[in-house]
């Protein structure tokens, strides 16, 4: 079935608040056991617990916490379930935390994988309500007029929790009129459904704290005894403000619904969405761009009724394992034609073919308007394409884009005494510091296999008198060195080089080596030719 | 020599010199000194110098002379030992340099002063870069040298290794050079070295012609950086960590090969074949080098002696004092120890010294009124005793003193006096100390900071991009300090791989970096006073601090040059002595000090005897508690065998158990010849003090008393120097010769082995038993003025102040809670409240005679926490009549609305009639108004305003509540003890109060309790794992109504960890133990109760609104909770209670650790 909405505001809003309380162990946990990570640890007897079945660490296996440096002393920042079963808290210093528990697994705190994380989340979680923000540890959605498509609220928060517990993350979730209350049940009730009218009820018994507030005005209230919501709903307001601020009143409006609370989506609201969903997922190319067609028909409906056509569009697919793939096309002009929308997608589809997998099938796709305009206001660009197409950077761009990524490279200079690891490879437009080159002089051509040769020369480090290379000997004429070059140790050691520039009678100029010196090895030390120079 | 080196031998054979080959002198050397550049030690490059069979090693450091006083010390002591095997002394030659690098440009300059003046310039010129720039630096421009340089051989290095540079730098190179010929005409060298980087002949060509053309002398060096060429990976390590990078990511920074190393005569040679006159010019620099370390002659300050000479000044100052110690005429035995000890001070020329430290002392004692006294081996000393150095009367030392321990003609080194000092008034004496002999003659000296092992693995670990948590993981594991690094099983039990080629490397590298020097600090309180300028004795540098400087060398490197030094310390016990003092003066009028207590009582005795000694300096802790009820000290010199014997040195000797029964008679007093009975005689045959060991050297193994004092300072280092073999053999031959057992011999040695580190001398332990004795009678007679004396110099000693208002409340003393109407920033004495009387606790109802208390403690704002010294003062002196309300104190004041809330917080407005929750309330009212209100004319209609705000309910604050907000902002609560309001709960359990351990007290029911198995619960107050006992923990904890000692053994310590290190609240369940009124608890079985004491923040609101919350976050029905349990592992349900749990968990205290 598929379902086209225009999306004006409902009357009445209702949010959903997600907490992951162990958003970061959960993320390390799945690296290092997989995604399925916590179904494998959910006990059959507690298979009958409905929702918020908390798959946990096995007794036997050791603790997890994540450490970071907080004021030059390392502090734990996150705790798994085991962790905090053996008592150990947010904030325990590291020290004290390893004495208790010797056991315990610690890994550096990273903040941005978290947050590429909840992203991530935030992609998949998409299949429910393309509006979303990003919270503290959780997501926000608005699922206003959604919560039907999944069989109600309760459905809704049930699918997502049991969702993201399969992909291995624990998560509470509760529903309100109002991200407020919505984000207080979710983190200190237990979660669930609150009801139109009833978040005053709701909040009562919670702790102040529920109400997102600074943590010293939390702690100045509670010293005189104001612990719970419940005690200042009804209690007079001016001495409350006088005491500790407007913003106690504001979050506690906002909470109960007086004042409006926008929530800040990730990605801005489309314009117009079509989206469709699939009993049975698809997976052949043929089937997505059926779908897609079938969503661009439905949305042309919609900007036909509208007089608008569309600039930019987006073509989204969600995956059964939770990977969500998004295709973007921009219009010079406004279009509203499904075989123009198609033509777009089918150019893009074309470079991408590659990059597709389907893996298991999507069982979801989504076509959004994200830019539109009016339709009539035909917009050509008179000026014409007065752009440097000669540029090589510009060039390069555009074998880029065509090729992708790591199509072309350009040689770095590096940091190394090690003659053949003093350049590398890198792709182009990384942006990598070129090191400065010390001004020893360095052949033209360096042999990217150093050729033994037979060579005689004095001892200890005199130069070559005359040497054999590829059944011809040369004899030397000219001879600057020793240049020493000690192997690097902490990689893979190895023996002293000492190489030396040298000129045979005829002029030819040639880099070689000796490995090793005399004095420290029994065997006399083999001589290599590793470059040649002009 | 005591300095931490790590001396290896030398793994690649020197080859031998061969006669004939060119002499060189290596004049350039880098050491370890020029911090994170150098890769060895200077006594590594200095013998291995002398192996290589060099002519001469000058040690140029960056522009610093830290390291040449180790260079000097370890020459002179390779040709003591070469003179002890009868081998030849080494021939090598030291000489003083240094490297100078200058901010403006100019190449780096070695600079070799000629002689003595030259060397006073030297030092005048880096003293001159030191004091422009901020510590650690040395900003320095040609012309500083232009300034300083007359008589310095200098050698211009050439830094250019590079083509480039070589063009750029050949202009600079030969202006310098010429410039510094025009004004040092003959001095200037050209230094050259083969660097290895492939164009080294034509560098050699090319500098050549450099120096001929400017005229200067070709000179050649190796630009030595470590002894060997094994040191290129630590040399590598260190660049990293002083460029703050990693291996991989060093690149260029890192040299490209190992070949600046020490390098033999005829390597050198061979290297510069082609330039034989670089070699040669460095045998002719070396002759017009005629300066020697040892030519500072060191001279003391002679102002204090006025128009007498030194000598004379102190003869009359030690008659005096004599005079005054001993008023009914000095004894035959003590004129006869004056008069040796004053002729030897004569002879050694130390007489200005003393009258220095005299002179300091008079300062602080007369004039600052601040409390001294020596320590340390001083109390040898009779003179120092009549100069009042020390309070420690000779007679007091049963058996007599040790002169040579304090000053010894052989050993022909400056005694050491140290005096410790109020330690919040230290400064004011160290600021008289600069004023009276001036800042160019005065400094600090200065401690030379060391990698050790933790330190070593974090900045190794980083060089090589270990994670922060690896590091963090290998660094805890070492505990303590170790010299061999970190054993593979240490890095297993961190979880890591102990034979990965990178951590193995990192590990491997990290032991060799232990014993470098990183920095130079300053020492706490060490002073150089000289006599004349000290810039030209030494480099004189900036401190961290302001208004400081130190000198560059540390106490080690002073002392063997033979220069006098005094240390100023600080010691908190002193700070409370003073406090007490002026209570007994102020209240009781009664003027005391610390040489009028009266001596001996036996008052004093009989408390510490029941181990009754909380904040008693020095035998407070759980060891000394439990040491002095077997010891049962009856006089004076109990107690200095009590301070020396509750310490490493005599625990691990084993000497406790054996002193401890011969004093209670279980054991006969034994003595192999009546020779060593004499000595050994005043500790029952047990030697317990360092004294003694060099005693029993010299009467039983025959050693002169300076040998003695070798063996002594062997045994101090002997870990890290190993010297001590010979000494060992010579002592055990020794007593052999003189008919002792080889067993008993080699048993003694073993015996005084252990009190090289640890052990204390006896004159030490003495002064400190002078503070035990004086603190001791303080709380046998006033604990009133020992309580508020204590508070005041927190944070000091053993205890937190809950334990110590806790004892002062058992001895009758009533303390009341800091107050805006009462008190000050300090805690004081004030009248009795009418109607309030102490009482006295059961325990020491046999003082009931002795305590003289006659004042409450007023406990002062300084407890409340976060609460300013200004903002405390400003509520004091604004008080006048007092005050009325918060709004008046906020008016009258000005306060800032958080002051006004610490005090809140800290429950100080009782007197105006307001608890802390209403005082906070109104607080954040009046905050919330703007500076206008405080204008008169607005003031009443701003009070109707007040008036006119809607009545607000606040819940009751539950007593239980706020004795947790005591513990949280006063870290004590009057109002009671937590536990007590957890009794009935702890009954419940069958957990029974501390009191009822001593059931077979005769106040009691008599039974005897001993054996039987119990639990008790309390706060952890400390938590010791005392390094000589094996793994055990002693584990102290506290309820309403007494302290349990807890004895946890590492078996059942591995089982509760967690409990026993994180818990604040715990029950423990074992057997007890009791034995001459010490009585223990054996734990077998530890429970975390903390979260217990969550119930008693909670309020009756909170126990309502809990139940229904229940309800409304479990929609479901679930509700399995029950308070108080440990919450479910997988359950977050009750994430609101952790919160508390956690809240009320860090509130409590954490209980303090020692090791």
């Amino acid at each position: 079935m598929s379902n086209a909405a225009l999306l004006p505001p409902e009357p009445r809003r209702r949010i959903l608040a997600l907490w992951l309380p162990y958003l970061s162990t959960d993320r390390l946990h799945r690296q290092g056991k997989g995604k399925s990570w916590r179904l494998r640890l959910v006990e059959p007897s507690s298979s009958h617990a409905k929702k918020n079945v908390a798959g946990s660490a096995r007794a036997d296996e050791p603790p997890l916490a994540v450490v970071a440096k907080i004021k030059n002393a390392l502090r734990l920042v996150a705790v798994d379930e085991h962790a905090a079963s053996l008592g150990l808290t947010r904030g325990t210093a590291l020290a004290d935390a390893r004495a208790m528990l010797p056991a315990l697994v610690v890994a550096d705190d990273e903040p941005a994988a978290d947050t590429t994380l909840l992203a991530t989340l935030a992609d998949w979680a998409e299949r429910y309500t393309p509006l979303i923000a990003m919270d503290d540890n959780g997501l926000l959605f608005d699922i206003t007029g959604c919560a039907h498509l999944f069989g109600g609220e309760a459905a809704l928060v049930s699918d997502l929790t049991t969702r993201l517990l399969a992909h291995g993350f624990f998560a509470q979730a509760a529903v309100a009129d109002t991200p407020g209350a919505a984000w207080a049940a979710s983190r200190y009730a237990n979660g669930g459904i609150i009801a139109t009218g009833e978040a005053a009820s709701v909040l009562s018994p919670l702790p102040i704290a529920a109400l997102r507030l600074e943590p010293e005005i939390t702690s100045a209230m509670e010293r005189v005894g104001l612990k719970r919501i419940g005690q200042i709903i009804g209690a007079p307001r001016a001495p409350l403000a006088a005491r500790f601020g407007e913003a106690l009143i504001q979050r506690l409006d906002q909470a109960l619904g007086i004042e409006e609370e926008a929530i800040d989506p990730r990605r801005p609201p489309a314009v117009f969405i079509a989206e469709r969903r699939f009993a049975e997922p698809i997976s052949h190319a043929d089937d997505i761009a059926a779908a897609l067609a079938a969503l661009a028909r439905t949305l042309a409906t919609s900007l036909e009724r509208h007089g608008e056509g569309a600039r930019q569009i987006e073509y989204t697919v969600f995956r059964v394992d939770g990977v969500v793939m998004r295709v973007v096309v921009n219009a010079s002009r406004p279009i509203r034609a499904p075989k123009l929308i198609l033509a777009l997608f089918r150019e893009k589809f074309a470079a991408l073919a590659d990059d597709i997998d389907a893996g298991f099938g999507f069982d979801m796709a989504r076509l959004s308007i994200t830019v539109s305009a009016a339709m009539d206001a035909a917009q050509i660009d008179l000026a014409g394409d007065a752009n440097a197409e000669g540029d090589v950077s510009a060039l390069l761009d555009r074998i880029i884009a065509r090729l992708g990524e790591g199509s072309v490279a350009t040689i770095a200079t590096r940091q190394s005494h090690i003659p053949e690891r003093a350049a590398v490879f890198v792709p182009h437009g990384n942006v990598i510091a070129t090191a400065q080159m010390p001004a020893t002089e360095r052949p033209l051509r360096l042999f990217a296999h150093p050729e033994p040769i037979f060579v005689t020369a004095g001892v200890p480090d005199g130069p070559p008198v005359h040497f054999r290379w590829r059944s011809a000997t040369y004899h030397v004429t000219r001879a600057e060195g020793p240049e020493r070059i000690a192997p690097e140790w902490w990689n893979d050691g190895g023996p002293t080089r000492d190489y030396f520039r040298v000129e045979d009678e005829v002029g030819h100029r040639f880099w070689l080596y000796r490995d090793g010196l005399y004095a420290n090895s029994t065997a006399p030390p083999a001589w290599y030719l590793h470059g040649v120079f002009g | 020599m005591t300095n931490v080196i790590r001396l290896n031998p030398p793994k690649q054979k020197a080859e031998s010199p061969s006669p004939q080959s060119q002499p060189f002198a290596e004049l350039a050397v880098t050491t370890n000194f020029s911090f994170l550049r150098g890769a060895s030690h200077p006594e590594e490059l200095v013998r291995f110098a002398a192996e290589l069979g060099l002519a001469a090693i000058a040690i140029a450091d960056r522009n610093t002379l830290a390291g040449i006083v180790r260079g000097h010390v370890i020459l002179r002591t390779m040709a003591e030992e070469a003179a002890a095997k009868g081998d030849p002394a080494p021939q090598i030659r030291y000489v003083v340099g240094c490297r100078l690098s200058f901010r403006d440009g100019t190449p780096d300059i070695f600079a070799w002063p000629t002689d003595r003046a030259a060397y006073g310039r030297l030092c005048r010129l880096l003293t001159q870069g030191n004091l422009r720039a901020e510590k650690g630096q040395c900003h320095l421009d040609l012309a500083d040298l232009l300034e300083w340089g007359e008589d310095i051989i200098l050698g211009v290095m050439d830094t250019s290794t590079t083509p480039e540079k070589e063009r750029a730098g050949a202009l600079d190179l030969a202006a310098t050079l010429a410039s510094l010929s025009t004004a040092f005409p003959g001095n200037v060298r050209l230094m050259a070295s083969c660097t290895y980087t492939g164009n080294d002949s034509r560098r050699l060509a090319r500098l050549a012609r450099i120096a001929e053309a400017g005229d200067v002398p070709l000179m050649a060096t190796n630009d030595v950086h470590y002894h060997q060429s094994d040191r290129r990976p630590l040399q590598d390590v260190v660049t990293c960590i002083r460029e703050k990078t990693t291996l991989r990511e060093a690149g260029f920074r890192l040299a490209a090969n190992a070949e600046r190393h020490l390098k033999p005569p005829e390597e050198m040679a061979r290297l510069f074949r082609r330039y034989p006159q670089a070699i040669a010019e460095t045998m002719r620099v070396l002759e017009r080098i005629h300066f020697s370390l040892d030519e500072l002659s060191y001279q003391y300050p002679t102002e204090t002696a006025g128009d007498l000479s030194p000598q004379e000044a102190l003869l009359r100052l030690t008659e005096e004092g004599a005079r005054f110690r001993y008023p009914e005429g000095i004894p035959s035995d003590i004129r006869k120890s004056i008069d040796y000890e004053l002729e030897l001070i004569g002879r050694m020329r130390y007489a200005a010294y003393f009258l220095t430290i005299c002179d300091i002392m008079r300062f602080a004692r007369d004039e600052a009124k601040i409390l001294c006294q020596g320590r340390g081996s001083a109390a040898n000393s009779v003179v120092c005793y009549c100069l009042r150095i020390t309070e420690v009367d000779p007679r007091m030392i049963e058996g007599g003193l040790l002169f040579e321990r304090f000053l010894s003609e052989k050993r022909n080194e400056p005694p050491d006096i140290d005096v410790d000092f109020e330690h919040e008034r230290r400064e004011e004496v160290m600021q008289y100390v600069y004023e009276k002999y001036g800042r160019d003659r005065t400094s600090l000296t200065s401690t030379v900071i060391t990698y050790r092992a933790r330190s070593a693995i974090r900045d190794v670990g980083k060089v090589f991009g270990l994670s922060e948590d690896t590091i963090d993981a290998l660094a805890s594991t070492t505990w303590g300090w170790s010299d061999e690094g970190l054993p593979d099983k240490d890095v297993r039990r961190a979880g890591l791989d102990p034979h990965e080629k990178t951590l193995r490397q990192a590990l491997d590298l990290s032991a060799s970096l232990n014993g470098f020097p990183r920095h130079l600090s300053q020492h706490v309180g060490g002073f150089v006073i000289t006599r004349d300028r000290l810039d030209e004795m030494m480099p004189v540098m900036n401190a961290a601090m302001e208004k400081r400087n130190t000198v560059e060398w540390n106490k080690d490197d002073l002392n063997d040059l033979g220069i006098l030094k005094v240390d100023v310390l600080a010691l908190g016990m002193l700070t409370c002595l003073r406090w007490a003092f002026d209570f007994l003066r102020r209240q009781y009028g009664w003027d005391l000090d610390l040489h009028k207590l009266p001596k001996e009582e036996k008052a004093v005795y009989d408390m510490l005897g029941r181990a009754d000694a909380i904040g008693v300096f020095q035998v407070e802790s759980r060891a000394q508690m439990s040491m002095l009820p077997r010891l049962k000290p009856k006089k004076f010199y109990d107690l200095v065998v009590e301070v020396a014997i509750v310490r490493p040195g005599p625990i691990q000797g084993g000497m406790v158990h054996p002193y401890l029964r011969r004093r209670q008679g279980l054991e006969k007093e034994e003595y192999p010849s009546e020779a060593l009975r004499e000595v050994l005689q005043k500790t029952m045959g047990v030697p317990l003090f360092q004294e003694q060991a060099m005693r029993i050297a010299i009467v039983a193994a025959g050693f002169e008393p300076h040998e003695a004092d070798l063996l002594r300072r062997a045994m101090a280092t002997f870990k890290r120097v190993g010297t001590i073999g010979n000494l060992k053999k010579r002592f055990i031959d020794g007593m052999i010769a003189r008919n002792y057992e080889r067993d008993f011999a080699e048993r003694c040695f073993s015996q005084i082995e252990g009190f090289g580190e640890y052990g204390f001398p006896e004159s030490h332990a003495a002064s400190f038993a002078l503070l035990v004795y004086a603190s001791a009678w303080i709380k046998t007679h006033y604990p009133d003025v020992f309580c508020a004396a204590l508070l005041n110099s927190q944070p000091m000693g053993f205890y937190a102040p809950a334990q110590i208002v806790r004892d002062a409340e058992r001895h009758g003393v009533v303390v009341l809670p800091p107050d805006v109407n009462y008190s000050a920033w300090h805690s004081k004495l004030e009248p009795l409240p009418p109607g309030r009387n102490g009482s006295l606790h059961s325990h020491h109802v046999s003082m009931r005679d002795d305590i003289r208390t006659r004042y409450a403690v007023r406990l002062g704002l300084h407890r409340i926490k976060g609460m300013s010294e200004v903002d405390a003062n400003l509520v004091a002196d604004k008080r006048g009549n007092g005050y009325d309300s918060v709004r008046d104190v906020w008016l009258r004041t000005g306060l800032a609305r958080a002051a006004i809330e610490r005090l809140a917080d800290g429950d100080a407005f009782r007197s105006v009639g307001l608890d802390r929750r209403d005082t906070l309330w109104a607080a954040r009212g009046e905050g919330a108004m703007k500076a206008r209100d405080r204008l008169p004319l607005f003031d009443v209609p701003q009070h109707a305003d007040i008036r006119r705000e809607p009545d607000f309910a606040l819940p009751p604050m539950l007593i239980g509540e706020h004795i947790v907000h005591d513990y949280r902002y006063l870290s004590l609560s009057l109002k009671g003890h937590p536990v007590s309001h957890l009794r009935r709960d702890l009954a419940a359990r069958g957990i029974i109060a501390a009191e009822d351990l001593r059931g077979h007290t005769p106040e009691r029911d008599g039974r005897d309790m001993n054996g039987k198995r119990v639990t008790v619960a309390g706060l952890v107050i400390t938590r010791q794992r005392p390094g000589t006992a094996s793994g055990v923990i002693f584990m102290t904890l506290e309820d309403e109504t007494d302290i349990t000692n807890g004895i946890v053994w590492p078996r059942v310590f591995e089982r509760y960890r967690p409990v026993v290190l994180g818990a604040r609240l715990i029950a423990l369940t074992g057997k007890v133990q009791s034995e001459k009124g010490v009585i223990h608890v054996v734990a077998d079985r530890i429970d975390d109760l903390t979260s217990m004491l969550s119930t008693l923040a909670a309020d009756a609101h909170d126990l309502q609104s809990l139940s229904r919350s229940d309800e409304v976050a479990h929609p479901t029905g679930d509700d399995s909770r029950s308070r108080g349990t440990r919450r479910h592992p997988r359950n977050i349900r009750f994430f609101e209670t952790d919160e508390r749990t956690k809240a009320t968990h860090d509130v409590m205290p954490k209980g303090r650790n020692f090791h």
